[in-house]
């Protein structure tokens, strides 16, 4: 390209021709686009040689920014090119007529405002045709589910605060999202959303709160994404959804939470037709475990004692507080025992003696004890009780196992020192022996 | 007067004398002697080998009876030997406490009939076959130390068994034929079973036989500087019979040897550790037994290439020429009474292996970081 078609297109791209051009296309970006025939996809990796690149490539400031991440795009890797998302003809414009690449003829539309990006992403993520191409097993339905979301509906309304689909992606150099370095990626989840729901001015518009980002990464959920590093915990989008973020409401709070908790919301859930209750009128699980900041629950929740969270509706008096404490003696009892049976275990295994056996009797009792910690949500004392028995049964054999391996250890010794006696007592003899015979042969 | 009728001992001996001619064993046994000098207690290494021998053929029969050489048993029927069959755990930890000392007492023996010259002319034979039996003795450690498919023993393999497969030229079949594949599974598991219970004792017996045969044909080697040196007819060097003053003497350590090992069985029984899991990820300090700890450390010394080739390699030909000099010692010797140079670089020769050995396998066992 010469130096003067360069200064020409530094001329157009800060000049009012370009502006305006990029005004009108944001008028001419219409949803409707998404409706279109499949399109077809690109028959190979488009080179980086367009005059879209070329040209703005040698930009300033905002008109440069795409092409500096064009490199680790998604869209770029899988091979399509500017011209795929924005039209216009790539082809055209090297010689310095920018008017020629931003032919509106050819699709050019510029710029989306923040309430047409959602359609203009939607154009390719929302035709199955077109997606399958690239993966047959992609999700297309983004954009619909993003309408029911509080962003969607708002966006739909022209607030254009609310986050549109490049917020938590990025514009230009989007990543895939099974890419660690993605935005969306499960460990950058919670900060992506944070940057507008932690922030008090963006959330004021609409009387939020923005303590969650702090509240979640003090919780067993956050423990386990960033300390543990698995990426299967829950982060934002695992409660609240993706592209439909709806808070979960009330109502559906244990639904949510049974996604992953499937014991704990079926035996609530069972609880809740056995009583003929309507416990959607209450917050569910949030009453003792709270929302983001879900701690690591410990046996203290249940029960009676200062720690407890049953205490926070039951009183004294009545039923539901009886059996709490009841419930805490026997996890109490149980955790007891199960550690008495490991001391002995432990300490017979130290001495030598294989208790690999009695060790795998005893998982069954921890097993009941998992089972009974379940139990508690299902506000079942008879349940509870005998998962909790069933345990101490366990856990009485375990100890009683130690005892054995201990006694054994004991018998294993006296033996020992039987049998060094005897050995001692034979040595003398043969000492003494090769004495006489040395003695009365003289060698 | 009539003398009195024979005893039941003495016509038992009478009946098979007649039909073996047994004395000839017994008038050898008797006629033996042994010399009686300050490096006379080198002498009863030998015997303490055998004597350890004899304990793992004992130990080794009774734990076949209730072993099972497959991946899914293995580990199974070891737990079961020693916490269910009675008196299992004695017989498991004795065989293993008893592998490690005989592994010990034959190497300090070979050091021993080394350094007192006791494989010169006529005893070529003795110490080739003697050197031959130490190697078999560590083929049964190294084969028996799978049986029980625990987690360490099946990376120590993975890693031995790879350090077979560098060898030139034939590295790649030995490592298939140890193996029984490219990997180690329950096949290599069967493999070793049948090295360790068929193949090895059968050479082994072949060997110690040999072994016996000559040490009884030549006699107890006298060391330089001792009498005239090399002869065990040497009327000048003290000596006592082997029936009953040497073997009573034997039989003392023996004794003492079976106290050390039930101690060590009840107060150190040894570890079963956890099932191996072939896919799981190789646990961190995976180390072979002791004896081959000072090989696996010089391999792992040794750079990666050294003169263009591969480091390991060339290590593992060391260790194939230092046995094959090891076998070849009393050929190189000078048989001179151990005065001339070349006696002396051999002797030298000898204590920088041990020193060698010695400091590597201290190495081995130091504190990561040290």
């Amino acid at each position: 390209m010469s130096v003067d078609a360069t200064r020409s297109i530094r001329r157009a791209g800060s000049g009012r021709r370009l502006i305006l051009a990029s005004l009108v296309s944001l008028l001419t970006v219409a949803p409707a686009r998404a409706a279109e025939p499949p399109r077809e996809a690109p028959a190979g990796p488009r080179p980086m040689e367009t005059s879209c690149v070329s040209c703005h490539s040698q930009m300033d400031d905002v008109l440069l920014e795409p092409t500096k991440h064009m490199q680790d795009d998604i869209h770029f890797l899988k091979g399509l090119s500017c011209h795929d998302c924005h039209g216009g003809n790539p082809a055209a414009g090297g010689d310095g007529d920018p008017e020629a690449a931003h032919d509106r003829k050819m699709g050019w539309t510029g710029k989306p405002s923040r309430t047409q990006i959602p359609a203009f992403c939607a154009k390719c993520h929302a035709d199955a045709a077109f997606m399958k191409r690239f993966n047959p097993h992609t999700r297309i339905d983004q954009y619909s589910e993003y309408r029911t979301s509080v962003h969607g509906k708002k966006n739909a309304e022209g607030d254009e605060r609310t986050a549109v689909c490049v917020d938590c992606h990025g514009v230009h150099g989007i990543r895939a999202v099974s890419d660690p370095r993605s935005s969306v990626y499960p460990t950058k989840v919670a900060e992506t959303c944070s940057a507008c729901h932690a922030d008090e001015k963006r959330m004021g518009h609409y009387f939020l709160p923005t303590t969650q980002h702090e509240e979640y990464r003090k919780s067993v959920h956050a423990h386990a994404l960033y300390d543990e590093g698995d990426t299967s915990a829950p982060t934002c989008n695992d409660c609240h959804g993706s592209h439909g973020a709806v808070p979960p409401g009330v109502g559906n709070v244990a639904n949510v939470c049974g996604s992953c908790h499937t014991r704990e919301a079926t035996m609530f859930r069972e609880t809740e037709a056995k009583l003929k209750l309507d416990l959607a009128a209450c917050i569910q699980c949030m009453v003792c475990h709270s929302n983001h900041a879900v701690l690591p629950p410990d046996d203290r929740m249940v029960g009676v004692g200062d720690a407890s969270t049953c205490t926070g509706c039951h009183a004294e008096e009545d039923k539901g507080y009886k059996a709490a404490a009841q419930m805490a003696d026997g996890i109490g009892a149980l955790v007891k025992r199960l550690g008495e049976a490991n001391e002995r275990l432990d300490r017979a295994e130290r001495a030598g003696v294989e208790v690999g056996p009695d060790r795998f009797d005893l998982q069954k009792g921890r097993d009941k004890l998992v089972e009974a910690r379940v139990l508690v949500h299902s506000f079942d004392l008879e349940k509870f009780l005998a998962a909790a028995k069933e345990g101490l049964e366990t856990a009485d054999a375990g100890v009683a196992a130690g005892d054995r391996a201990e006694a054994e250890l004991r018998t294993r010794r006296l033996g020992l020192w039987f049998s060094l006696l005897v050995i001692v007592a034979v040595l003398i003899g043969l000492a003494l022996k090769v004495r006489q015979i040395e003695r009365t042969s003289g060698t | 007067m009539t003398s009195p009728a024979p005893g039941i001992g003495a016509r038992l001996f009478a009946w098979l004398e007649e039909r073996t001619g047994l004395s000839v064993l017994s008038d050898l046994a008797r006629k033996k002697r042994v010399p009686r000098h300050r490096h006379t207690i080198w002498y009863y290494l030998g015997g303490m080998t055998l004597f350890l021998f004899g304990i793992q053929v004992g130990t080794g029969i009774l734990l076949l009876l209730y072993y099972r050489p497959s991946a899914s048993e293995a580990f199974e029927s070891v737990q079961f030997i020693m916490t269910r069959v009675p008196f299992g755990w004695l017989i498991r930890s004795i065989h293993s406490w008893s592998a490690n000392l005989l592994v010990l007492t034959a190497f300090v023996h070979m050091f021993s009939v080394f350094f007192l010259k006791a494989y010169r002319k006529p005893r070529e034979l003795t110490w080739l076959s003697g050197a031959l039996l130490l190697f078999l003795m560590l083929g049964f450690g190294f084969s028996g130390y799978l049986l029980p498919w625990n987690e360490l023993a099946f990376f120590a393999t993975q890693v031995g068994t790879q350090v077979a497969g560098a060898v030139p030229v034939v590295g790649p079949f030995t490592l298939r034929l140890l193996r029984g594949g490219d990997l180690v599974t329950g096949g290599t598991l069967t493999r070793f079973y049948g090295f360790h219970v068929a193949v090895l004792p059968a050479l082994a017996t072949l060997l110690v036989g040999a072994h016996l045969i000559l040490v009884q044909k030549h006699g107890m080697s006298v060391p330089p500087g001792v009498g005239k040196g090399g002869d065990s007819h040497d009327e000048s060097v003290p000596s006592m019979p082997f029936l009953p003053n040497f073997l009573l003497r034997d039989l003392i350590g023996w004794v003492a040897a079976l106290g050390i090992l039930a101690a060590l069985a009840a107060l150190f029984p040894w570890e079963l550790g956890t099932k191996a899991d072939p896919f799981a990820p190789a646990p961190a300090g995976i180390r072979p037994e002791w004896y081959f700890a000072w090989m696996f450390q010089t391999l792992k010394l040794l750079p990666s290439h050294i003169l263009g080739l591969e480091g390991e390699m060339l290590g593992v030909l060391g260790f194939g020429a230092g046995g094959l000099l090891l076998l070849l010692v009393p050929f190189l010797d000078g048989g001179r009474g151990g005065t001339s140079g070349r006696d002396r670089l051999i002797v030298a020769c000898g204590w920088a292996v041990v020193a060698f050995m010695a400091a590597m396998t201290i190495l081995v066992y130091l504190p990561a970081g040290k």
